[in-house]
């Protein structure tokens, strides 16, 4: 098990990654915490991986011996906001369970917090009903501040989140 | 244009009377009023805008912030301006939340008028909004008389988010707290 943590790898997107995408991004399965709905037209996909992955300050492939399995991103504020960033990620079902998003995840939060001057805070906001991702952030050593009541609309309806974070001076969890 | 004025009744507490206050928009004329608090350091400790600097200063951004907000009131006592209180809408399908953020000052202090004055935006907000399910505030954990204003007025203290947002400078420590629509009524 150890081994197949070692072979995640983070990387950039190309467009050449579509089909590989299109696997977690048309999964209900995937999408169902997620704000955006699952595509069902590959050109959406492209379109979007073009117009917001692509140019995003920080949106990185989840490789799984070199192939994307997933992406991790980081939403960085301006402002009086530049101290923080907002974690997303989605992984392809066939993939969970295996600790990947974890290891994502650590990588993720280790590289942005080198590469971004400035940043202090990393933060991310979960359904409470959505308990995979919560242990996720918890194994990769994030706190757990406390519960944001009816603050997203998630297809449809108004949800409570749990908020998350790890400050730059955090340990990671090894 | 509806004359925006809310007047909270006494509290029934009869070991501790808040003060009567009402909310009303802001006017060019009001800078005077205005500078008391703006221009004070021990008020703008907690705020994003250092203190202003001079009445033209204050008049620009009367002018250029205050008049076209979404939501910014005068906070009156005796129908005197002694602070103010805002709240800015969530964007685009965020509209069902808003953040509220206040002000009062310096020599008000400590009289209840700030949990006067927010009860009373919040009275107004949920009638004004009925499409708002949130209103939020955060309040420094260097702040305490601003948490305990917010907790005063029915909101609920949800946690401590570390190094949330910059202020003069240096990442700050704050508490979020949150009144939903939906929650118990006000009295």
């Amino acid at each position: 098990m150890a081994e197949e943590r070692r072979e995640i790898t983070l990387r950039r997107f190309d467009l050449s990654d579509l089909d590989d995408y299109m696997v977690w991004a048309s999964d209900d399965r995937v999408t169902a915490f997620c704000r955006w709905d699952s595509y069902t037209d590959k050109e959406d996909l492209r379109r979007y991986m073009r117009e917001t992955v692509l140019p995003h300050p920080w949106f990185r492939a989840v490789c799984l011996g070199g192939r994307p399995i997933g992406a991790v991103s980081v939403e960085l504020g301006a402002g009086c906001d530049r101290c923080k960033g907002e974690l997303g990620y989605a992984l392809a079902a066939a993939h969970w369970g295996r600790g990947h998003a974890t290891a994502a995840v650590k990588m993720a939060v280790r590289s942005v917090f080198r590469e971004v001057e400035g940043l202090e805070r990393v933060e991310a906001l979960v359904d409470v009903d959505n308990k995979a991702s919560q242990r996720v952030l918890e194994k990769a050593g994030f706190a757990r501040e406390g519960v944001l009541r009816k603050s997203m609309v998630l297809k449809g309806r108004t949800r409570d989140l749990v908020m998350f974070s790890l400050i730059s001076t955090d340990a990671l969890v090894d | 244009m509806q004359t925006d004025s809310a007047a909270v009744p006494p509290n029934h507490d009869h070991r501790k009377q808040e003060p009567e206050i009402t909310l009303r928009p802001f006017d060019l004329s009001d800078v005077g009023a205005f500078m008391t608090w703006a221009s004070d350091p021990r008020v703008t400790r907690f705020q994003r805008r250092g203190p202003c600097t001079s009445e033209e200063d204050a008049r620009r951004y009367l002018a250029d912030h205050v008049l076209p907000h979404p939501w910014y009131r005068a906070i009156c006592v005796d129908g005197r301006p002694v602070g103010s209180i805002n709240a800015k809408p969530g964007q685009g399908e965020e509209r069902f939340k808003a953040s509220i953020a206040y002000r009062l000052a310096y020599q008000h202090w400590g009289r209840g008028i700030a949990t006067a004055a927010l009860r009373a935006a919040v009275s107004s907000l949920l009638e004004e909004w009925p499409h708002l399910d949130r209103l939020e505030a955060i309040a420094e954990v260097e702040n305490p008389a601003s948490q305990r204003v917010l907790e005063k007025a029915g909101f609920l203290r949800e946690g401590l988010l570390r190094k949330y947002v910059m202020l003069h400078g240096k990442s700050r420590d704050v508490v979020m707290y949150s009144l939903l629509a939906a929650g118990p009524k006000l009295r």
